[in-house]
């Protein structure tokens, strides 16, 4: 029945598309938001399930703050709602505390940046920067999103069963996570979340490779599709793994297979864990071997949630600084280098894991190289600024933010990168600062700078500019005083996941440093509701937008204002880069990717 | 109230081990050589922002980047970093590679089990006797093998240990349950307790005094708590300490060879940890 109606669906996409029709017999509400194939509905879909998402995420963000700044002490208001399995008088208990911070983390990577930085910008991003009319494949992208929901409802079950959720981390690094209920369905919703993960970016390939709009080379790409495609080769070659490893611990927690639980273990209660080596099959299961396969995986998901933002940032300065991105091939030959060795340095995560020392110098060395593309890519950028044209707008502003802390979660990374350090600073709180600079400071300030600029293109409407601004520089500063201090704590030994710090002596000064952490983190949590009220406010009462409101060079801008199923009102032929701003041909400041060359002059005034 | 500071490398704890000075000094050329190009970014960075502002009638450069400075920036980072990458390699050696591993003054066992820390001193005879996983119950936690004589005065604690200072001290790591990390941040010592596989750590201390001992890695509810002291003591007092122990020990023997029928009660296993019989 219902496969009956996605076919139908499907075949009016590629007819719609390929007369380019305007005939508009309304599709019903069911297809038209709920199951459609639109790309650009889908990207919808994936922004706002993401973005319901980082605000449970950083609810749970907060719950750990205000154990750790006043632990002991009831939440306020919310503490007396919750049971006494999860509190005790209002105050967050230890298994409750473990919980959250394995949900807070898995949420926010797997729910929110992922999702976020891959599902919605590739799907919004994709056709209309290469002049398409939709995906490759309709009804994968749609079932790639529906995986989403289902995954996450998989995991948030966990809260409901016998013992709770998951409780041993975002890695969940076996044995702690070879029993109970919550693992396995963390198991099962990481499963279904990578299969997400990995239909879109099959789709996200074959769209690039195959539905250019004439005319378009490789390197005619803007840099957002080249990290978005880059990125998708990552996630169908990262992401089977990471489903592999989770079949894997499902086969040790229900059938007691024993993959990763050595021989004769005790649980905490005493008992012996079950396991096959104890009931004869002989031999014991490794569980560091979870610990590759996880990482082979989930090194490369870092750059799966920091490369489609460097593209975003890319595009934005550019636009805002009216001038070409500086050293445009570099820029992709960097996110290939860093695509590619992101591949071979997952023991970085494994310094510690009792991993022989002579694969730890190879790591070091492999994973200390990724520092080079990096600097690559903020040195182009500061190229790209130089001697610009700069708009201080939301989405350039959000951008220039991105670079600025960008810079410190990378020179952080240095610290973890070398071996001896990371010994000290494994487990720590200086880890926990340098992966918010990155996937917060970094990935989220870019997701910002991109939901700001094609919000205009997304739903037709412009969103408040001083409300915009606003957001950012509350984000900006609260932010930086709620991460940096980490660093400080991480370097005084601060364990991470700890429920009360101050159980040990060499920990009991830094309690003032995480009030202070606490304060800009619920600072910083509340600001993120300008975001999301700009954006519903905006969408209902926006001012309309118009085609191109940013004098933007790449495609998607010459589409209609609020492009409807099937994307654009014209044939597209491609004829030159995507950066041609304060280009000499023209006497405007831009010149876009589709303007014949012999009507440079008026194209460029009549459009506007 | 706290002594706050910009400068994250007076946070350390007193580093006390032969390498934490090393370490510091390791950290602290990262650190500096960090600080360094942070400032340079983001002080490029702001001038830019500040001085290329749009103003009416300012246009910008039309430019599309230049080889040559594209290729003198990705030679230096690499220079810089590989370069970096290399001179820690030593330091790492010395921490972690077996063959750098000193020939040991002390050596203990030691298992993380949720949510404590449990240390196997060689007892009398200086030897640490035969251990196997198949042995292990509930109150055998390092498997000592029962069949091996010198394993019957090795002494267990559990919580408090003491070592001698300006020794080289080898212990060998493991877990009984879940992975814990074995971490000493005076000592600028880290390492993760696998179950199901014995790890060596070394280290070398040289104050006395009372040291915590942490576990890094999430173990479960009670992780947080899993803390135990290390009593960093003079030879003579370690020496003292350690006569204490094995006469209260062989006192313990004496009692159980003169009577052998406790002996049978104490070797038959924990009612928590049937099924560990059928390997005996």
């Amino acid at each position: 029945m219902e496969a009956a109606v996605l076919t139908h669906e499907h075949g009016h996409a590629v007819a719609h598309a390929a007369d380019h029709a305007h005939e508009h017999h309304e599709p019903s509400f069911i297809r038209k938001y709920l199951f459609s194939t639109d790309h650009k509905t889908i990207a919808k879909q994936f922004l706002t399930t993401s973005m319901f998402f980082l605000l449970v995420g950083g609810a749970f963000a907060l719950f750990i703050r205000w154990q750790l700044a006043y632990p002991g002490e009831p939440i306020p208001v919310i503490g007396s709602w919750l049971p006494d399995s999860l509190v005790s008088n209002g105050a967050i208990q230890p298994g409750f505390y473990t919980q959250l911070v394995t949900m807070h983390a898995t949420v926010m990577i797997f729910f929110v940046i992922i999702p976020m930085a891959t599902g919605a910008f590739a799907n919004f991003c994709i056709p209309l920067m290469i002049g398409t009319d939709d995906m490759a494949m309709p009804i994968v992208n749609m079932m790639s999103f529906w995986l989403v929901p289902i995954a996450g409802l998989t995991i948030m079950a966990g809260f409901f069963v016998e013992g709770g959720t998951a409780a041993a981390g975002w890695t969940n690094y076996p044995p702690l996570s070879a029993s109970g209920m919550g693992h396995t369905l963390w198991v099962m919703g990481v499963f279904l979340v990578g299969f997400s993960s990995i239909l879109g970016g099959m789709n996200y390939v074959t769209t690039v490779l195959n539905k250019r709009a004439k005319g378009m080379r490789m390197f005619d790409m803007p840099m957002t599709v080249w990290a978005l495609f880059i990125t998708a080769i990552l996630q169908t070659l990262g992401t089977p793994v990471l489903a592999a490893d989770a079949v894997l611990l499902f086969v040790d927690q229900v059938f007691h297979a024993g993959i990763f639980i050595p021989e004769n273990l005790l649980t905490p209660s005493g008992g012996l864990f079950p396991n096959g080596a104890n009931v004869g099959t002989g031999g014991g299961g490794q569980p560091v071997l979870w610990q590759h396969l996880f990482w082979f995986y989930s090194h490369p998901a870092v750059y799966i949630m920091i490369l489609p933002v460097m593209g975003v940032v890319s595009d934005v300065l550019a636009t805002f600084a009216r001038k070409p991105i500086y050293g445009y091939k570099a820029m992709v030959f960097a996110i290939m280098a860093i695509a590619f060795l992101g591949f071979v340095v997952w023991g970085h995560h494994m310094f510690l894991s009792g991993m022989s020392p002579l694969l730890g110098t190879t790591f070091m060395l492999s994973t200390i190289v990724i520092a080079v593309p990096s600097s690559i890519k903020i040195f182009n950028w500061l190229g790209t600024v130089w001697r610009g044209d700069i708009h201080f707008t939301t989405p350039n502003l959000n951008a220039l933010g991105f670079i600025s802390t960008f810079v410190c979660g990378g020179l952080s990374g240095v610290f973890m990168a070398i071996g001896p350090i990371d010994v000290y600073i494994h487990d720590t709180y200086f880890i926990v600062a340098h992966i918010h600079y990155v996937l917060f400071g970094g990935a989220l300030f870019g997701i910002f700078a991109g939901v700001y600029y094609w919000f205009p293109k997304m739903f037709g409407k412009m969103y408040n500019e001083s409300m915009g601004k606003f957001h950012f520089v509350l984000t900006f500063i609260t932010f930086n005083l709620c991460f940096f201090p980490m660093h400080m704590i991480g370097v005084g030994g601060h364990m991470r996941r700890i429920h009360d710090p101050y159980v040990y002596e060499f920990l009991k000064p830094f309690q003032p440093i995480n009030q202070f952490i606490t304060i800009f983190a619920i600072l910083l949590g509340f600001s993120q509701l300008i975001l999301i009220f700009n954006l519903l406010w905006s969408v209902k009462y926006g001012r309309p937008a118009p085609r191109n409101p940013w004098r933007a060079n790449t495609l998607e801008w010459a589409a209609p204002a609020h492009p409807g199923h099937g994307n654009f009102d014209r044939d597209i032929t491609v004829y030159r880069g995507p950066y041609e701003y304060a280009s000499p041909e023209s006497k405007r400041d831009y010149l876009p990717q589709w303007i014949r060359p012999a009507h440079v002059e008026q194209e460029t005034v009549a459009k506007h | 109230m706290f002594d706050f500071s910009w400068n994250m490398l007076t946070y350390f704890p007193p580093g006390i081990s032969t390498y934490s000075e090393a370490h510091d000094d390791l950290f602290a050329l990262v650190y500096w050589i960090s600080v360094g190009i942070f400032m340079l970014v983001q002080i490029t960075l702001v001038t830019f922002i500040f001085k290329y502002r749009h103003r009416p009638g300012h246009k910008s450069y039309h430019y599309h980047g230049n080889n040559v400075v594209e290729f003198t920036w990705t030679l230096a980072p690499t220079i810089l970093f590989a370069g970096l990458g290399l001179y820690s390699d030593e330091m790492w050696k010395v921490m972690k590679y077996s063959s750098r591993i000193p020939t040991p003054d002390v050596e203990i066992d030691v298992v993380g089990q949720a949510f404590n820390w449990n240390a196997r001193y060689p007892g009398a005879d200086g030897i640490l006797g035969k251990r196997h996983a198949r042995y292990r119950t509930a109150t055998n936690l390092f498997g000592i093998d029962p069949t091996d004589a010198r394993g019957k005065d090795d002494i267990v604690l559990t919580g408090e240990f003491n070592l001698p200072i300006n020794k080289n001290v080898v212990v060998h790591l493991s877990s009984v349950d879940v992975l814990h990390s074995y971490f000493l941040p005076n000592f600028r010592i880290k390492q993760d307790a696998v179950p199901g596989s014995w790890i060596d750590v070394w280290f070398n201390g040289t104050k006395t005094g009372k040291y915590e001992l942490a576990c890094a890695e999430l173990c479960g509810s009670g992780h947080y708590a899993m803390r135990a002291v290390l009593n960093m003591q003079s030879d003579a007092d370690f020496a003292k300490w350690m006569d204490a122990k094995n006469a209260a020990k062989k006192i313990i023997l004496d009692a159980e060879a003169a009577n052998p029928k406790p002996v049978e009660a104490a070797a038959a296993p924990a009612p928590a940890a049937h099924g560990a019989g059928e390997h005996h």
